[in-house]
């Protein structure tokens, strides 16, 4: 096939009208080009590709395919007629400083010419700066031919002949948000059960002990009942129990036996897990008094049992507490990281209304509006967690992952406005967190500690003598007070680059804390804890079997999980917004909550599988059940769905009718057009996601004009209409089989067995990638099929890989990914074992830990050790 | 009172001086006004608990009167007054006394019902209308004349720590009360803290250079990269904080003194600060409309400054005989009036930034009062004091109403300051229309 950089041309030459479809076509763009010029196992590229096709579904709704434009089939052509005048550019322009093949010039630019931009960022960079004193001499048409050029002349990695390297990284958002979380949690440490009980004991009020109900209780929240006498508005606890959640409506009645109906007041209070980090918003419906708390910093007037005390307290995130004589609902925002525990607390009283009710409701992100489940909620409180609310500028995903490939004046800012907020945050709570009062003995001692510890954190090592004195003593010496000095410290260190780049000090001589910080940002996307940090120190990691012994503590811990369901959502296009919501008179049972019903159900799938004993891959294809709900029963469930019950179970399918995610609801919807199947969308996803082959791009797109077919067609003979054409078919010939094997799931996912009155056919024959002809009858086929495609196993390889370590996974040896594919297998594709092979690779990379036949001939392990450097330590 | 542990950090490095010179870097900060016509400024003062009619209502009316005792602080600014009997809150409705006379007013409409308990009578929720001061705002606002940052500011004075109709007078709408600070430090965090942010920044921006300095030359070309990147935004934003141009505050920004607890004994000092602040803020054109709340209504502060043991509330309920209690509500009620001078005076002292004369010139205040009387809880009678020249009053007369509804001096000042409504709180007392104070 050739260089398919070529079939940039078109796109390069076609109008601008066509141009504008083409982002939302399969979201090509020119770095994706040349998808045949690289080892189809390495799914950089796919990977590259799919990612930059998720925008499209969520536009779905301008249906549009992709076919070829007669003028394109000269297309490649076309890229060497570009590539020429690029050339031809190049040396007029810009030979004359990098050298006739980027070598670089003494005295003008000495630096060879190349990098790791993509084709399209590098043709904007040229446009932007070059020639240096002539940048508009250079530019669009003129920048991409050039960036066309010297892409594949001598810019490129595979140019070079090189392959790709290990690339300098700064933190993730992700990353930064997590480290700055778990930074400030090392140091606060929350007494379950703490001030309420404290303050009742004090006061001495009722010394009772928790009833053994509350003490064992896992989920739902705990509730304190209390009588009123006039402006006290806790003056008796009457009932101490769990609720499975905040939904009441007492009428005119009482809450319990032996409450007043006219005055009472209830205390609800726990913790609330966060599904998925974003912003969540609650809301208080109650015609009475309320307060709602949510990750606050509780202080005493939080928990006092007076409303009319003056105790200092947190704002709370919904205030209520004076009721208007009529039904109220407010809501409140607050920004929350997935898969962590966050304080709330509902503190709620009635007072002579003449009804009472209250309900708490959240909707998280990607959902909807709802009353938690009980086991949303854990019943004791923990400490507030460190959220940084400032903007960060979103990742580079250029090449199919986040990963923090640059730093810009936007960034800058954002990691200014943060370092300010943990300093503020710091400030607010040093108390706490340094533990000491302004008055005590040992105050300037304390701050001292606490600032050289939080150093130490955020550079993930211990410091040296130097650092000790330049981060923490000077600041000490210099400010007017010791807690000025402390947001001096906190601002210094979260601005430097050994908080901001953690590969920094890695990349000569890595020791034990490089390991245990590799270990910490690919499992959990965070800083070591302080556990990892005394392994480190004490050798733990100097032999493989110790790092392999953290990898296996770590993984079990929230964190590594909500860093693979991050995974999941990347890997199933699940990320960023998207809209499913489909054409409400052909669906008019599909509505937000569903859809929030249906994502939720597709976490419960993946977690229940990644998460259990054997872990296996092929189970996420092949499993024969979906968790439904009794809303989503209603739409999808069958005769074996089970009596209407609380929360999610799992309802089973014939195999023919349900196979693991591909055939998931969610998934279907997602890749549907608002009123009917997009086999074409199904296929491309299917293609690149779960089969794992790269496509190369429709060098011209059209619209999918839905009017424009005669009425009587099925879904299936329009695709196949609108990509007879030979040129189409060298790409649709893989993915309309694939799409078509799905035509049995409607636009939400229900199985059909007609399309426009015709029956669904969903058999088609399909060329595998090692060129063998399979016929496919339906969705099980395909799910088989990947299931045991060697190709489909690296692709989720080289995809899992990327993810957790974001540097292309041919930096760790040409060999690593078909050796970890190799090990999958050995697994019994166990992913949970695939993820400790994967960190296991990049953490010892560069030291003389060595996974015997696993590490590639050529690469000669590097010399030095943790114990070569004994300041370390 | 609060017992917040002391914030001295709050007192960051070297306030004024480092921070004047990037003020103008940060132009949003003081919104983008620059109006030729004339600054008008509307500050509401609130103190607790009524008056002593005996001791403060002049003997005659009209412009030749003397001040009696509780009003004699004042006496340097009597040109500048206007005392004005007879204007009543007969708004109404549901809650005590001090319910009604704390959180309508200022917005001349009832209560909600609700679950709020007083001493007597039935309980009840938020005020049902918006207040003076954010009616003012909201017209401001409206115009990018007379835009400013933060268009209201709201400050305390030892109000306690909680939300309820006695401790809000301030109204954005129905059910929508507006908090005082009371904390002097937070509210220099909210006026200038964006500023001392940026400060702090840059007090460690050398260090980071340097740091980032002596990493960079241990590594590789390739690896130094991104560091030398970092470096060179370092250096812009060291750049952009100490070189912006150079047009400066027309006040300083007030150094508080950071040793002052937020405790009851220290409120005199507080409500200096609070003071110096509120005048700051006008000055620098961050706002035109700000309020002022002493306590609260029902207010319990014991004011030992005065050697007073007993609790301002209780005092107030004390019969007109008991010339222990009177003497002391006399010292109160002086001690009020002489912040109320010290503020006029800070105004009066200071000349109007980019214009002609004072800025009392251009600023009204309103001192106001949640009772007539404290041991009658009569809502008749407010005492409302009048002082400088932003609302174009005829100023320098002491006036008798009969019985006149509160909502009409409202309306009387919404038109002094440019805003034309017909009616503010609830109607029927609006039916005579706005107080005529001009002719």
């Amino acid at each position: 096939m050739g260089n398919f950089v070529s079939n940039s041309a078109p796109a390069e030459t076609s109008s601008d009208n066509k141009r504008a479809h083409l982002p939302l076509l399969f979201g090509l763009e020119r770095s994706m080009f040349h998808c045949d010029s690289v080892d189809p196992i390495l799914s950089v590229l796919t990977v590259r590709i799919h990612i930059q096709f998720w925008p499209i579904v969520s536009s779905l709704s301008i249906a549009i395919v992709a076919v070829f434009h007669p003028a394109s089939l000269h297309g490649e052509e076309e890229v060497a007629v570009q590539k020429q005048r690029g050339a031809a550019i190049y040396r007029s322009q810009c030979a004359q400083c990098h050298g006739a093949s980027g070598e670089g010039v003494d005295g003008e630019y000495d630096k060879p010419l190349y990098g790791s931009r993509s084709v399209e960022k590098l043709a904007d960079l040229i446009g932007r700066t070059m020639p240096e004193d002539e940048p508009e001499l250079c530019v669009g048409d003129d920048a991409a031919a050039v960036s066309a050029y010297i892409y594949d002349a001598f810019y490129s990695p595979d140019a070079r002949g090189n392959p790709p390297e290990i690339l300098p990284a700064r933190l993730t958002n992700r990353q930064y948000l997590e480290s700055i979380a778990d930074l400030i949690g090392t140091f606060t440490d929350y007494q379950p059960e703490g001030n309420s009980e404290r303050q009742g004991k004090r006061r001495g009020r009722r010394d009772e002990s928790v009833p053994d109900e509350i003490k064992n209780a896992t989920e739902g929240l705990r509730a304190d009942y209390f009588e009123s006498n006039g402006m006290n508005k806790k003056d008796k606890r009457s009932l101490q129990r769990i609720d499975p959640s905040v939904d009441f409506d007492f009428g005119e009645g009482s809450p319990a036996e032996n409450i007043n109906a006219e005055q009472f007041s209830i205390a609800w209070s726990g913790s609330i897990v966060a599904r998925e980090t974003g912003v969540h918003e609650f809301r208080v419906r109650t015609p009475n008094g309320a307060r709602l708390y949510v990750n606050a910093d509780l202080k005493p007037g939080d928990s006092n049992y007076r409303d009319d005390s003056s105790a200092p307290s947190q704002t709370p995130l919904i205030d209520a507490w004076v009721s208007s004589g009529e039904m109220r609902e407010e809501t409140g925002r607050v920004l929350l990281l997935g898969g962590r525990r966050y304080l709330i607390r509902l503190d709620y009283f009635k007072y002579k209304e003449k009804v009472s009710s209250i309900r708490l409701e959240w909707k998280p992100p990607h959902g909807d509006w709802e009353v938690p489940a009980r086991s949303d909620f854990v019943p004791t409180m923990v400490s507030r967690v460190a959220v940084v609310n400032a903007p960060f500028p979103a990742d580079d995903r250029s090449l199919g992952y986040e990963r923090g490939a640059a730093v810009s004046k936007e960034w800058f800012n954002a990691v200014t406005a943060a370092a300010i907020e943990v300093a503020t945050e710091v400030d607010d709570r040093i108390d706490s967190l340094s533990r000491s009062r302004p008055d005590s003995e040992d105050r300037v001692e304390k701050l001292r500690t606490f600032a050289s510890r939080f150093v130490s954190l955020t550079f993930r090592r211990p410091l040296t003598a130097g650092q000790q004195r330049a981060f923490v003593d000077t600041k000490f010496e210099t400010a007017e007070t010791p807690e000025q000095a402390v947001k001096r410290v906190v601002l210094f260190s979260l601005l430097s680059p050994e908080f901001l780049f953690p590969t920094l000090n890695d990349r000569e001589s890595p020791d034990a804390f490089d390991i245990a910080s590799r270990l910490a940002m690919e499992l959990w996307d965070s800083l070591p804890d302080e556990t990892l940090l005394n392994v480190a120190a004490s050798g733990g990691l100097d032999d493989i079997s110790g790092v392999r012994e953290q990898i296996q503590r770590m993984t079990d811990d929230p964190r590594t999980r909500s860093k693979m369901l991050s995974f999941f959502h990347h890997w199933f296009e699940m990320d960023g917004e998207r809209d499913l919501l489909k054409d409400d008179q052909v669906y008019p049972e599909f509505n937000p909550g569903v859809i929030a019903d249906l994502r939720r159900s597709l976490n419960l799938s993946i977690e229940d599988i990644v998460w259990s004993e054997n872990s296996d891959y092929r189970q996420l294809l092949l499993a024969d059940s979906l968790f439904l709900n009794d809303r989503l029963v209603l739409l999808y469930g069958n005769a074996d769905s089970g009596e209407p019950s609380e929360g999610f179970r799992r309802v089973t399918f014939a195999p023919a009718e349900r196979s693991g995610v591909i055939t998931h609801p969610y998934l279907l919807s997602a890749f549907a057009y608002h009123n009917n199947s997009s086999p074409i969308h199904r296929g491309v996803f299917l293609t690149r996601n779960i089969v794992g082959r790269p496509l190369k791009p429709p060098p011209v797109a059209i619209e999918f004009k839905d009017g424009e077919f005669d009425p009587s067609l099925t879904m299936r003979e329009k695709v196949t209409q609108v990509t007879r054409d030979n040129a189409c078919m060298s790409c649709h010939s893989i993915i309309n089989p694939l799409g078509f094997s799905l035509e049995e799931f409607d636009a939400i996912g229900r199985l059909r067995k007609e399309d426009n009155s015709k029956p669904v056919d969903t058999t088609s024959d399909y060329t595998t990638d090692s060129g063998d002809k399979v016929t496919f009858t339906g969705a099980r086929d395909v799910a088989t099929h990947a299931a045991n495609s060697p190709t489909a196993h690296q692709a989720f390889v080289n995809h899992l890989f990327h993810y957790i370590v974001k540097q292309p996974i041919t930096a760790y040896g040409k060999q690593t990914p078909g050796q970890l594919r190799d090990q999958f297998e050995k697994n019994e594709f166990n992913i949970r074992d695939l993820l400790a092979e994967i960190v296991t690779v990049s953490a010892i990379e560069g030291t003389n830990l060595e996974i015997r036949a696993r590490r590639s001939k050529y690469r000669q392990p590097k010399a030095h050790t943790a114990s070569t450097h004994p300041e370390n330590l | 009172m609060k017992t917040l542990h002391r914030r001295k950090f709050l007192r960051d490095i070297g306030l004024s001086a480092a921070a004047l010179p990037f003020v103008s870097g940060l132009p949003s900060l003081f919104g983008d006004t620059l109006s030729t016509g004339r600054k008008q400024r509307l500050v509401i003062m609130f103190t607790p608990n009524g008056t002593l009619p005996d001791l403060f209502w002049p003997d005659t009316t009209g412009s030749d009167f003397a001040l009696k005792p509780i009003l004699q602080p004042l006496e340097a600014f009597k040109q500048q007054m206007l005392v004005m009997n007879g204007v009543c809150n007969r708004v109404g409705g549901d809650g005590d006394n001090h319910m009604r006379g704390m959180s309508c007013l200022l917005t001349g409409a009832r209560l909600n019902p609700g679950n709020i308990q007083g001493g007597s009578d039935t309980p009840a929720g938020w005020s049902s209308g918006i207040s003076i001061d954010q009616q003012i705002k909201n017209h401001f606002q409206s115009n990018p004349e007379t835009r400013t940052r933060f268009g209201s500011l709201e400050f305390g004075v030892a109000v306690p720590n909680r939300a309820d109709p006695w401790t809000r007078m301030s109204y954005a709408d129905s059910n929508k009360p507006v908090a005082p600070i009371d904390d002097p430090y937070q509210m220099l965090g909210k006026l200038y803290g964006q500023m001392k942010d940026k400060a702090s920044v840059v007090s460690v921006l050398d260090d980071v250079s340097a740091n980032l300095k002596k990493i960079s030359s241990k590594l590789s070309t390739e690896d130094r990269a991104m560091l030398d990147q970092h470096l060179t935004l370092v250096r812009e934003m060291e750049h952009d904080l100490e070189n912006t141009s150079t047009t400066e505050l027309a006040h300083p920004e007030p150094e508080l003194d950071p040793e002052i607890e937020l405790v009851n004994d220290n409120t005199p000092q507080i409500s200096r600060m609070q003071i110096d602040l509120l005048v700051n803020s006008l000055a620098n054109d961050m706002t035109r409309v700000a309020t002022l709340q002493f306590m609260r209504s029902v207010g319990q502060a014991r004011m030992r400054w005065l050697g007073i043991e007993d609790g301002h509330h209780g005092l107030s309920h004390e019969p007109d005989e008991n010339e222990s209690a009177h003497e002391k509500l006399q010292r109160i009620n002086m001690w009020f009036a002489n912040e109320l001078a010290y503020l006029t005076r800070r105004l009066a002292d200071t000349p109007e930034p980019g214009g002609d004369g004072t800025m009392l010139d251009n600023t009204l205040i309103v001192w106001v009062n949640e009772l007539g009387k404290g041991n009658s809880h009569t809502l008749d009678n407010i005492p409302f004091v009048l002082l400088g020249g932003g609302a174009g009053f005829n100023m320098g007369r002491s006036l008798q109403f009969e019985r006149t509804p509160h909502n009409r001096l409202w309306l009387a000042i919404a038109h002094a300051m440019g805003n034309n409504i017909d009616t503010f709180g609830m109607p029927k007392f609006c039916e005579s229309g706005p107080l005529d104070l001009v002719s």
